[in-house]
């Protein structure tokens, strides 16, 4: 009772059986997260140019995965497309784990940035309050202002820290140290003068 | 007729040998590696920066024929066989080259604009506060000035670490402080770019000279945008001197502590000679005269000065106390020579009047005029 099969429609069924591939899903959506985890890890402003290729990367696998679904269920094969997902995860990781370590650097770069700009800024407002009074009240409070703003500047370092953009962060914080040191400067340059000699009580109300 | 046989089997086999050898590998490692080198270099350019789409392009393809040199690793094929992957990598060495010139050539312009743009920047900053100098208008800006001075701090510092695209956004920033401090000097200046104004002072002083004139008179004459104070006798200016004001000294008094000098017609109710001042010699003013303290009252009920100010007092034309604190609070110093030789010309009554200016060509009108262009935007 056996029936005989012609061996052509063996073939064939064997052919689209085996031509019938699937897209690899899993391993394409795990590639795409772990491009988002990468992202999340600060990648994309801490290792910047890695992070852009891994998109290239990432963009690649899709076109991949894109190009063999249009194509005939014969002719499908996601190999590609599936090592290009493997590539892109493994480099994801990998990119992740350096933006985390580059983003603490950075994080206290810009934390050791502030502490110095905060020390600054103390100091130029300690040297305000000692500041001649007196007639010479235009440079004063020129400097006054200067001292002020100087300090509110520093909200600003903090806000970029707390949004987690540490280069911004210790730019500013640079900047803040050094106009505070040139401040401090101006104001024991007219300390210095005034030292000199004793300046004397005004009666003006003016 | 066994020794034909081995012949033809080393023939065949020397052949197979000759072949093989003569095949070559069909993904061309030089290939490779001279692309990797490519795609590492625009990495390191800052590529997908600097040319997003043309790295993205190229990304892709080098992806995928990456993937297909692994997939063909083993693979061999005759020499004068065409080769459809060589010829992909060839292409992409191609575009990869010109990517690499397209990247490095946006870097150079990149770099030159945002170096432009800090030049002129600076240059601009300079020149706002050579002017704030000069017009005395630090007090004016308050602290806007020191946060000016950081974002071009930070500019700098972005330049020189080429992270040009931040340099160029923190200089657009800092160019928007400049632009701000310019309207906030513009605001509380321009009555010195008035025609009204102007015209009213010129009244003043038209009222002054006549006055020496008519009277035989000395007269006192004081122009703050010129920093001048002029004496007239006989409606003739005999004697001009340069003067200080105070730190706020460009604006017209309001209240007790404001730094500013008064504006109007006074007159000199006391002279203080040797000993009587700590200002070397000291000319005292009427200030406040009836028409100061009908400003000040109305000033007070519109609310612009809150209640609890006081309208100050004791304005004096005066000499130097020493060389560090010469400085004035509200006042009119001049040099101790100069106090000197105007002392011996009046006498008590002598009227003083002091404008803001005396022409519409003055030096704040002219200050405020070349602030303007700071709208113009920072490159061209």
């Amino acid at each position: 009772m056996t029936s005989r099969i012609p061996a052509s429609v063996l073939i064939l069924t064997i052919l689209i059986a085996g031509g019938c591939a699937k897209p690899p899903s899993e391993k394409l959506e795990a590639a795409e997260q772990a491009v988002k985890q990468a992202h999340e890890s600060g990648a994309n402003l801490y290792a910047p140019e890695e992070y852009a290729k891994l998109e290239g990367n990432l963009a690649a696998m899709k076109q991949e995965a894109a190009d063999q679904e249009d194509k005939l269920a014969l002719f499908k094969d996601y190999g590609k497309a599936e090592q290009l997902a493997a590539t892109t995860a493994t480099d994801a990781a990998r990119i992740a784990t350096e933006a985390s370590q580059k983003k603490e650097e950075a994080k206290t770069a810009a934390l050791q940035a502030q502490q110095i700009a905060q020390e600054a800024v103390s100091s130029t407002l300690e040297l305000v309050a000692k500041a001649p009074v007196g007639k010479d009240r235009a440079a004063i409070e020129a400097i006054r202002n200067d001292a002020e703003a100087l300090k509110a500047s520093l909200t600003q370092v903090q806000a970029a820290l707390d949004q987690e953009d540490y280069p911004a962060a210790q730019t500013q914080a640079k900047a803040i140290d050094e106009k505070s040191r040139a401040v401090s400067a101006e104001i024991q340059s007219a300390l210095a003068k005034v030292q000199k000699r004793k300046s004397p009580t005004s009666t003006h109300k003016n | 007729m066994s020794s034909i046989r081995i012949d033809s089997g080393w023939i065949t086999a020397g052949l197979c040998i000759t072949l093989l050898t003569g095949c070559i590998p069909a993904v061309p490692q030089d290939l490779l590696s001279e692309l990797d080198m490519i795609d590492q270099d625009l990495i390191a350019l800052g590529a997908p920066y600097a040319a997003p789409e043309e790295y993205a392009d190229f990304a892709r393809q080098w992806a995928a024929l990456k993937v297909q040199a692994d997939v063909s690793a083993e693979l061999i094929r005759w020499p004068w066989e065409s080769n459809d992957f060589e010829e992909q990598l060839r292409q992409l060495h191609a575009q990869g080259d010109d990517t690499v010139a397209l990247v490095t050539q946006k870097q150079d312009d990149q770099r030159r604009t945002a170096k432009a743009t800090l030049d002129r920047l600076e240059e601009r900053f300079r020149a706002m506060n050579a002017h704030i100098d000069s017009l005395g208008g630090h007090l004016v800006l308050g602290e806007q000035p020191t946060h000016t001075d950081l974002l071009i701090r930070q500019t700098r510092t972005y330049f020189e670490q080429d992270h040009y695209t931040r340099a160029i956004h923190a200089a657009a920033e800092a160019n928007q402080a400049l632009q701000r401090q310019e309207a906030a000097l513009t605001q509380a200046l321009k009555r010195y770019a008035d025609p009204q104004e102007i015209a009213r002072w010129q009244a003043h002083v038209q009222y002054t000279v006549d006055w020496s004139r008519i009277h035989r008179s000395p007269a006192i004459l004081v122009s703050k945008a010129d920093r001048e104070l002029r004496l007239y006798k006989n409606g003739r200016n005999v004697l001009s001197y340069p003067i200080r004001l105070g730190y706020n000294g460009i604006k017209n008094k309001e209240f007790q502590g404001d730094g500013a000098t008064p504006e109007g017609r006074y007159q000199v109710r006391a002279m203080r000679g040797k000993g009587e001042t700590q200002f070397y010699r000291a000319l005292l003013l009427d200030y406040p005269n009836a028409e100061d303290r009908r400003r000040f009252q109305r000033a007070i009920q519109t609310g612009q000065i809150a209640p609890t100010k006081t309208i100050g007092g004791l304005i004096e034309i005066h000499g130097t106390e020493n060389d560090v604190m010469a400085q004035t609070l509200g006042c009119i110093m001049l040099d101790n020579p100069h106090m000197s030789e105007l002392f011996s010309h009046v006498t008590t009554g002598t009227p003083v009047t002091i404008v803001g200016a005396t022409s519409e060509q003055n030096t704040i009108a002219l200050a405020l005029e070349d602030l303007s262009h700071y709208h113009e935007p920072l490159t061209h």
